[in-house]
C-alpha cells in the first residue's frame, strides 16, 4: 500500500510534468506560429490534453502566454549568468548575450515582432529581462569608464543603443539572413561595431 | 515564503545567483534583496512596486509612470502576489 504523501507527491510530480508539456507545446507552437496564432486549444490538441487541462495549470491564456515569454526570459537569464565572471568586460557581457540571443532566436524574435500586442505581464517580463541585460552592461560600462577605456556616454544610452542594434537585427532577421542565423552570421560584426562607438 | 532553493524571486522573477541576490543572504529565502527585508518578509506591495519601477527607469531610462505600470503588470503575475486583492 502507498502511503498518503507518496501519492500526493507522485500527484505533486504528474502536475507538474503536465504543467510542462503545456509550456513546451506553447513554446513550439509560438516558435512556429507566433502567439497570435498559438491557441490555447491547439496547445491542449498538441499534448493530447483536454482543453480544460490548460486552464487548471494557467487560469488564462494571457497567463499562459506570459508563462511562455518568463520561459524563455529564464532560459536567457541562465545562459547570461553561466558565461560571466563576476566582474565581466563589456565584450563579455555582450557576448553572452549573443550567445544567449543564439540559442532562443526564433523565439525571441517572435517576442520582440509581438511585443506591443503582448498582454502586459508578458511585455513586462520582456522588458525585466532587456533591464537585466542593460544592468550587466551598465555596471561593466562603469568599471570600463573607470578604466579610461569608453567614450563619456551615459551608460544607459549605451546599453539602450545595444539592445535597440539587436532587436532591429532579430526582427528583421528574415531580410538580413534569409534562412539562417542571424545572430551567426551578423552577431560579431555588430559587437565590433558597437564597442568601437563607445571605446576610445 | 518558500523553504526552497529559488533561481527566481518569487516576488518580481529576478535571477538569483548568488547569496547576496537573496534577502538577507540566505539562499533558502525565495525573494530577492529588493522584495523582502533582511528578515526574508515580503515588503509592502507598493514599496516592491516603487522599487521595482526605480529600477526599470535606472537600467533602462523609461518614464516613471510606465515603470510603475510595468513593475505592476509584472508583479500580479508572481506567485508572491496573485492572491492579492
Amino acid at each position: 500500500m502507498i502511503a498518503l504523501p507518496a501519492v500526493a507527491s507522485q500527484r505533486s510530480r504528474q502536475r507538474e510534468a503536465t504543467r510542462r508539456q503545456l509550456l513546451e507545446a506553447g513554446l513550439r507552437m509560438v516558435a512556429t506560429e507566433g502567439f497570435a496564432g498559438t491557441s490555447t486549444a491547439a496547445i491542449a490538441q498538441a499534448t493530447g490534453k483536454a482543453h480544460g487541462t490548460v486552464f487548471l495549470h494557467f487560469r488564462t491564456r494571457d497567463a499562459l502566454v506570459a508563462e511562455i515569454v518568463a520561459e524563455i526570459g529564464r532560459s536567457m537569464s541562465d545562459r547570461l549568468a553561466a558565461l560571466e565572471t563576476a566582474t565581466p568586460t563589456l565584450r563579455e557581457v555582450i557576448d553572452a548575450h549573443l550567445t544567449a540571443l543564439a540559442e532562443h532566436e526564433v523565439l525571441y524574435a517572435r517576442v520582440l515582432a509581438e511585443a506591443s500586442t503582448l498582454p502586459p505581464a508578458a511585455r513586462a517580463r520582456l522588458f525585466a529581462l532587456q533591464s537585466a541585460i542593460a544592468s550587466r552592461l551598465r555596471a561593466a560600462h562603469a568599471r570600463a569608464r573607470t578604466a579610461g577605456e569608453v567614450r563619456a556616454l551615459d551608460a544607459v544610452v549605451a546599453a539602450n543603443l545595444w539592445i535597440a542594434l539587436t532587436n532591429h537585427y532579430l526582427m528583421n532577421r528574415d531580410l538580413f539572413a534569409p534562412g539562417e542565423s542571424v545572430v551567426a552570421k551578423c552577431g560579431a560584426d555588430l559587437a565590433a561595431q558597437w564597442l568601437a562607438l563607445v571605446s576610445t | 515564503m518558500s523553504t526552497e532553493l529559488c533561481s527566481s524571486c518569487g516576488s518580481c522573477g529576478f535571477p538569483m545567483r548568488s547569496a547576496e541576490d537573496h534577502a538577507g543572504g540566505d539562499p533558502q529565502c525565495g525573494y530577492c534583496s529588493t522584495c523582502a527585508d533582511p528578515s526574508g518578509t515580503l515588503r509592502p506591495y507598493e514599496d516592491v512596486v516603487e522599487a521595482n519601477a526605480d529600477y526599470f527607469v535606472r537600467e533602462q531610462g523609461i518614464a516613471l509612470t510606465a515603470a510603475r505600470e510595468m513593475a505592476r503588470a509584472l508583479l500580479d503575475s508572481m506567485p508572491a502576489w496573485k492572491a492579492r486583492p
